[in-house]
């Protein structure tokens, strides 16, 4: 799965080496300035992830931590080990997240490294116009990288939810990615604009305030804070659900 | 029937224990009592409700009614103190395909806390070793036979020193070579003093290894006990082969034996076939055997065939559970 | 059956939880002492004597005027930018280090518009298409830092123009105070007595500490929401740090030398309308107050096609975009929206926002003001 990610920034790298010119302002933000640096290969290709990769990556993963044992029919020989299952279930968790955090960061690295490999590197030229040196811009890639992680952290809970319900892992992987979906598109809708600011994808692809000068913190603490109440949540609606839950599998 | 054991000695102990799924009762009001070192046979038609008890002792359902003890120990609330004295394979194993037999022991076994990491290796070996895989510990479980998948599920319940182990049908799938293993394996266990609980559909196997047995039908617990307390539970009967079946029930009867005919209708050479419990157990006549046939024949009645049948542990079974009944090997 | 309840209460409890925490953080920070009372007069003088001229913060900006919202990013045009900036919601960042620097950023989604001052440097940067505009303002051009094009006009400003124009056709009060980016603040009330205007109320929060204006908040008639909001959400009273301020073209952008026009043209037109102006085509007013009604003679709009008009405010046109290369072309959203947000009425076309109507009539006059349509239409005949 990381590396079906890891083509993306693959692929948008050769596409745009082999076309001949983009015209600014085409297409996703930040693909007319690969030609000029090809470290905005990272950030184009997380920019391409957010709305559909990265989710559906990671609720595959989130989705298949407890519903893929319970499938495998190993869930109860876990818990028999006996694991127990608070461990278990933070345990799974903590295997959700990490590749929430595994995910954006092979993006960011590939596409970093791919476009070193077909362009030319050198200052990053920031939103507002200010320019930082190449070292700068990694970390702030990294630090893209760790946003778009936080991002994925209240869905990883929403996955890691929806695999308490079921034994079939693909239900809960397809319900979370579906989830993913329509919190997009209620997004997406001006009539539900009460809304907006509670729906865990709504900050996404505000990570672009880590490519202004100064950087604005903001977004990346409200997301924090509204991703941790994803997490207490759905965490605490996982635990009641798996630790009452028969397992039958 | 069951004799009265103190409660440190039993292995698990059932009181009521019940489960509900929706409207159907799976497990109603089973009290079990495994005495400690015991091979105990668990007995019953499949979706009797073996599996769904099992579920319930090990902590993996939690029980409508009624309590579970394991080694003394409440469950579930002591699942935790239990359950790494407890070696189990439930309905059948369960591995990850990718991954190679001594992997998904490894995997296992890490899963719980209580046990050293640093004899893992060690104890996996051994446990493969004791159920024949050490051959095959590198492949991968998806390229094992369904007879070598319960070998190493076996091996699983094996990981460390049990003083339980709770084996729900654990020779399905094998060849008979394979099930005479597993029959001296749980022999052997047992020799080192653990507890083994053996559910199984198979009468002959529970036979020939277990010391103990209990009998569940559609969520009932019908019986339990040492095999020969369920033995005697039934009676031995006289079976008379006669063409004046007429006059010999009236004979039987005043002897105050009841008899009845059999359901198989005629027997060979034409005439009935009677049968009656028999005489000189409690409560049925003082007449002997033999007394029996001496005065059929007085009666004029002419006895083709007599016989005194022990019930085996199969028509036991039938009687109790009312069904038909696997009787493979 | 106690113990499953007892493992569901976590699930129960941490909604209700972060439901309280909102609800708390949502009510007004428990101010914790009230200002002193002041009058009007009081407050509008803290106000004039503010001095506070080195600050960061940002500002959020909101409107309802009931215009279709527009996609974001400064994307299209120039001519569309103003309109843009009055239909959704915008946040940007504001750096004042005395009269001389001054920085604002508006915070488009993945892009960013950018107006820096640095003494006499004036430069505009757009990352959308990476375009870079650069002005040498003359060395007369002292501290007026309003000349800086104002799409982000900050409460300091808007309090400050609003306040010239006080006069009798305003009833001034100071209300309960309000919190704005975590301070006390005074709530000046600027209340229409004519009935004749569109506008309700505007309500200026002045800083209670040092009578920096925090926001402003017009509330049009009939209307709960406010029609147009901008207040800080964080403030720093403090200079910002001077890198801020220094800004280099980066490499790559087109970067375009705007010539600065005359200082007296420019400060009374902005260039754009100064060609109307020398035409001899300058709007005429009728009405007063709150109720005035601007008329622009035929032709001072430019209307390509049928469909054209607006009348910009001169302090809020073509912010960003200064020196536009294809007007036709660029004018065309524009046209689309007005197509989309004019309604045919007797004699023209209006396009109707809750604050302001625009009538453009058949004949080329376009009137607009704060008031009904029936006053438009009033001001329209000869008479």
């Amino acid at each position: 799965m990381l590396c079906a990610l890891a083509a993306i920034p693959i692929l948008i790298a050769v596409a745009v080496r082999l076309s001949s010119s983009v015209p600014p302002g085409r297409g996703p933000a930040f693909l007319d300035r690969i030609t000029q640096n090809g470290l905005f290969v990272g950030v184009t290709a997380m920019l391409v992830s957010v709305p559909l990769f990265l989710p559906l990556t990671v609720g595959v993963v989130a989705g298949d931590t407890v519903a893929g044992e319970a499938g495998l029919g190993t869930l109860r020989y876990l818990l028999v080990a006996p694991a127990g299952r608070v461990r278990l279930l933070l345990v799974k968790y903590a295997g959700a997240v990490a590749f929430a955090v595994a995910a954006p960061l092979v993006v960011a690295l590939v596409g970093a490294g791919i476009g070193a490999a077909l362009f030319p590197v050198g200052p990053v030229t920031l939103l507002s116009g200010d320019s930082i040196g190449a070292a700068e811009a990694l970390q702030r890639l990294l630090l893209i990288a760790a946003y778009l992680a936080v991002s994925l952290m209240g869905l990883s809970a929403i996955g890691l939810f929806m695999s308490t319900l079921t034994d079939v892992p693909v239900g809960a992987m397809a319900s979370t990615v579906v989830l993913s979906v329509v919190s997009q598109v209620l997004d997406a809708l001006p009539q539900l604009e009460w809304l907006h600011p509670w729906l865990f994808s709504h900050y996404w692809l505000d990570f672009a305030d880590l490519l202004r000068q100064p950087i604005a913190w903001e977004s990346f603490l409200t997301n924090a804070l509204l991703q941790g109440g994803y997490v207490a949540v759905f965490g605490a609606l996982a635990y009641g659900r798996f630790v009452t839950k028969d397992v039958l599998s | 029937m069951t004799a009265a054991v103190p409660a440190t000695e039993l292995s698990i102990e059932t009181t009521g224990l019940s489960k509900r799924f929706g409207h159907q009762l799976a497990v109603d009001g089973v009290d079990l009592a495994v005495p400690k070192g015991s091979v105990f046979g668990f007995l019953g038609p499949n979706g009797s409700g073996k599996t769904t008890t099992i579920r319930l002792m090990l902590g993996l359902a939690v029980p409508t009614g009624g309590s579970v003890r394991l080694l003394g120990e409440d469950m579930p609330r002591q699942l935790h103190g239990v359950l790494p004295r407890v070696g189990a394979l439930v309905e059948g194993p369960a591995f990850y395909p990718f991954l190679s037999g001594a992997a998904n022991l490894h995997r296992f076994d890490a899963a719980d806390p209580h046990v050293p990491a640093a004899t893992r290796k060690a104890r996996v070996r051994s446990a493969l070793e004791r159920v024949g895989l050490t051959h095959a510990a590198d492949k991968k479980v998806r390229a094992y036979s369904l007879g070598m998948k319960q070998r190493l599920g076996i091996a699983n319940a094996l990981l460390a020193p049990r003083d339980l182990l709770i084996l729900d049908e654990p020779t399905n799938g094998l060849d008979p070579q394979g099930t005479r293993e597993v029959r001296s394996l749980v022999r052997s266990l047992a020799a080192d003093g653990a507890t083994v609980f053996v559910s199984s559909h198979l009468l002959a196997e529970v036979e020939q290894i277990c010391t103990h047995a209990a009998i569940m039908s559609a969520g009932r617990l019908v019986a339990q006990g040492t095999l020969e307390e369920l033995r005697q539970g039934g009676q031995a009967r006289i079976r008379v082969v006669t063409p004046d079946a007429g006059t010999a029930a009236e004979v039987l009867s005043r002897l105050g034996l009841s008899a009845a005919t059999s359901p198989g209708g005629a027997a060979p050479g034409g005439g009935g076939v009677l049968y009656a419990p028999l005489p000189g157990a409690a409560g049925n006549g003082e007449a002997a055997p033999e007394a029996v046939v001496a005065a059929l024949v007085a009666a004029g009645v002419r006895v083709r065939g007599f016989a005194i049948e022990q019930v085996s542990l199969e028509d036991r079974f039938v009687a109790l559970t009312g069904e038909g009944f696997d009787v493979v090997q | 059956m106690t113990r499953t309840w007892l493992r569901w209460m976590p699930a129960a409890v941490v909604p209700a939880v972060i439901a309280a925490g909102v609800l708390s953080g949502s009510l007004p920070a428990s101010a914790g002492d009230p200002l002193p009372e002041k009058t009007p007069r009081q407050v509008l003088l803290m106000v004039a004597q503010h001095g506070e001229k080195s600050l960061s913060g940002t500002l959020e900006q909101t409107s309802q005027m009931g215009l279709p919202e527009l996609p974001k990013a400064g994307a299209g045009s120039p001519e569309t930018a103003w309109l843009e900036l009055l239909t959704g919601p915008h946040t940007a960042r504001v750096y004042l280090d005395g009269p001389e620097k001054a920085r604002v950023q508006i915070m488009d989604r993945m892009a960013e518009r950018n107006a820096v001052r640095n003494g006499d440097e004036l430069w505009f940067y757009n990352s959308k298409d990476n375009t870079a505009a650069h002005a040498q303002l003359p060395a007369d051009a002292d501290g007026r830092h309003e000349a800086r094009p104002g799409t982000a006009t900050t409460p300091e400003e808007l309090a400050d123009k609003l306040l010239a124009k006080l006069d009798a056709s305003t009833e001034v009060t100071v209300g309960t105070d309000v919190q704005v980016a975590g301070r006390s603040a005074y709530n000046l009330l600027l209340t229409p007595t004519s009935d004749a205007t569109l506008v309700d109320s505007v309500a200026i929060a002045v800083d209670g500490e040092t009578g920096l204006p925090l926001g402003v908040e017009v509330k049009a008639r009939g209307q709960a929401e406010p029609a147009f909001s901008v207040a800080y959400t964080s403030l720093t009273l403090e200079a910002p740090d001077a890198a801020i301020f220094n800004f280099t073209p980066p490499p790559g952008a087109t970067v375009e030398e705007i010539p600065v026009p005359d200082h007296k043209a420019a400060a009374a037109l902005p260039p754009s309308d100064a060609a109307a102006a020398k035409a001899g085509k300058r709007p005429t007013v009728t009405g007063t107050g709150w109720a005035s009604v601007l008329e622009f003679p035929a032709g001072a709009v430019a209307l390509p096609g049928k469909a054209q008009g607006g009348a910009p405010d001169p302090a809020t046109a073509n912010p960003l975009r200064p020196g536009t290369s294809d007007p036709e072309g660029t004018r065309t959203v524009a046209a689309a929206l007005l197509e989309q947000a004019a309604v045919a009425v007797p004699g023209g076309r209006l396009v109707s926002t809750s604050l302001v109507n625009v009538l453009i009539l058949n004949d080329g006059r376009v009137l607009a003001g704060s008031v009904p349509l029936e006053r438009l239409q009033a001001a329209a005949t000869p008479r």
